[in-house]
């Protein structure tokens, strides 16, 4: 009887244990524009983290989304060509600008 | 039926972008509160708000906010990293602590339960991120509506206990935390999180617990750091490392995320962006209207039962207010029972609405210092868009 509790208190706190196998974290597919520089994103903006990301930020302008590929060149070494950032920005600034410069 | 409602959707769309045009430049409004649960649940989760799925980046909606405990499974979760292990064998999982201590430790989850004074803490998990997207010009960064906070009671064990078993070594002046979560790219630099050993006290522990059960996957199972009336920058999930160092590491996630303008103000503007900055640390007065939520219909001459929670870093509250006049007079709500210092205190304001049309309804918090929260309007901006914490207001119909 003893066993059989502490067995039941077990199961009843340690949900993981309970379920011993991968946890599958749901896959989405963040609906993304393509267009003219959708390649280079699709090549270069995945690799840490979902389009998420993106989408999230809102319409933005163009030194924004330009300071943004920049950032993720600088401060976290996306091994991402000068050429591609230029293409980037264009391309966030097309499909998800707020018309304005700066 | 769906054409009305797609007209109502652009309708709420155009608003927001005249609202937007209207505002100068660099300052704050009510942040963004019409986002939609997804369809989608994450593991051990109900749907939730869902800005990215790697690394996940889950919402709690405001109705999660009438209770003063967060449950796990609409409890909201923030990873900076996508590489997070999804098995995790809780027989051989073991926290290292090393670096200058007299003896390294590696200690498994049974030890940890077994060998250690147990001890519990409630208290406010919030990113110093929430509310972001009160913030224009946008703050770079998730734009967070109210619901990246919740409030839990955590089990574990005091971290000061475990660095005294180890055996802290005279010159030790900071200590380490590295979870089990990795970057894509073997250059990006890691989420490694410090503390300075002096901001140690017997209230941060090492969970296991959160409200009764495991700590759920998201939320860092097996193991995270709790450190009440703190942002939760430093609460590292999936806990494997503590190493404490005699000297500060330079860190990405320590000296450019998570700060502020060092200045009395904390604020800045993006023309004249302002140095030194220094780390967010200590979270200020905040509180949220849980129920009503905004567009909620109320029958006049009914009454209608505000409810929500206030917190602060630990001082504790001593007023929660609500006006329904756009803050011109304020009545007193009545304050559920105290869970504790760093606990959300739920409260609750009844109200009998008798003209029809919209009603805006405003809550403040003001703490034992008698520290109060600011109208949305008068904070200033900062570049992280960190520590928003302006009156909440909530409007209603009123048919
Ligand atoms: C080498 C890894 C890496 C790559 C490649 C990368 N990013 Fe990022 N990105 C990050 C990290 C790390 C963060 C911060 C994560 C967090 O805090 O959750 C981030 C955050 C962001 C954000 C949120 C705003 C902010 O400042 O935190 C945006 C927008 C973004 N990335 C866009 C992009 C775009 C566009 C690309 C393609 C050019 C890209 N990223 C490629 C690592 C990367």
């Amino acid at each position: 009887m003893k066993i059989l509790l502490t067995a039941l208190v077990l199961t009843a706190s340690a949900l993981m244990a309970q379920v011993n196998e991968p946890v599958e974290v749901p896959y989405i597919a963040y609906e993304i524009k393509t267009g003219k520089g959708f390649d280079a994103v699709q090549a270069n903006c995945l690799t840490c983290h979902s389009f998420g990301y993106i989408i999230n930020q809102g319409p933005q302008a163009r030194a924004f989304w330009l300071e943004k590929t920049v950032k993720m060149v600088d401060a976290f070494k996306a091994p991402i060509t000068p050429e591609d950032v230029q293409s980037i920005a264009e391309y966030l600034f097309t499909y998800y600008g707020n018309g304005e410069e700066k | 039926m769906q054409r009305r409602e797609f007209f109502k959707k652009s309708f709420a769309a155009a608003s927001a972008l005249a609202l937007a045009d209207t505002l100068g430049a660099s300052e704050t409004r009510q942040p963004i509160d019409n986002r939609k649960v997804s369809s989608i649940a994450f593991p051990e989760k109900r749907p939730l708000i869902t800005y990215s799925d790697r690394p996940p980046l889950l919402e709690s909606p405001r109705e999660t906010f009438s209770r003063a405990i967060t449950p796990n499974d609409e409890f909201f979760v923030r990873w900076h990293m996508p590489e997070i292990p999804t098995h995790i064998d809780p027989a051989t999982y073991k926290i290292h602590i090393n670096g200058a201590v007299e003896r390294e430790l590696h200690i498994s989850l049974d030890s940890l339960k077994l060998d250690f004074e147990q001890v519990e803490v409630t208290a406010v998990l919030q990113c110093g991120g929430n509310s972001r997207s009160a913030f224009t010009p946008t703050a770079g960064g998730i734009q967070w509506g109210h619901g990246a906070m919740g409030c839990a009671k955590w089990k574990g064990v005091r971290l000061r206990d475990l660095l005294s078993r180890a055996g802290l070594k005279k010159d030790a002046a900071w200590i380490g935390f590295n979870g089990l979560d990795n970057a894509a790219y073997y250059e990006t630099p890691n989420f490694v999180r410090e503390m300075p050993l002096e901001d140690l006290d017997d209230h941060v522990i090492v969970a296991y617990e959160m409200n009764g059960e495991d700590l759920p996957y998201l939320n860092g199972y097996p193991l995270r750091l709790v450190i009440p009336g703190h942002y939760s920058d430093s609460w590292v999930k999936m806990l494997s490392n503590i190493t404490v160092t005699t000297e500060y590491q330079k860190l990405f996630f320590m000296d450019v995320a998570y700060r502020v303008p060092d200045n009395d103000c904390e604020c800045e503007t993006p023309e004249n962006r302002f140095k030194p900055t220094k780390p967010i640390t200590t979270m200020n007065v905040k509180s949220i209207i849980g129920y009503p939520t905004n567009n909620t219909i109320v029958h006049h001459n009914t009454h209608l039962v505000v409810r929500g929670v206030a917190f602060d870093d630990g001082h504790g509250i001593r007023d929660v207010l609500i006006s329904t006049d756009g803050g011109k007079t304020w009545g007193t709500a009545l304050l559920d029972k105290d869970a504790g210092r760093y606990a959300f205190r739920a409260f609750r304001y009844a109200i009998k609405p008798t003209k029809m049309g919209k009603l805006t309804i405003m809550a403040k918090a003001i703490n034992r210092l008698g520290a109060e929260q600011p109208f949305a309007h008068e904070i200033k901006w900062n570049h992280g868009g960190y520590k928003f914490n302006g009156i909440d207001a909530v409007t209603v119909e009123v048919i």
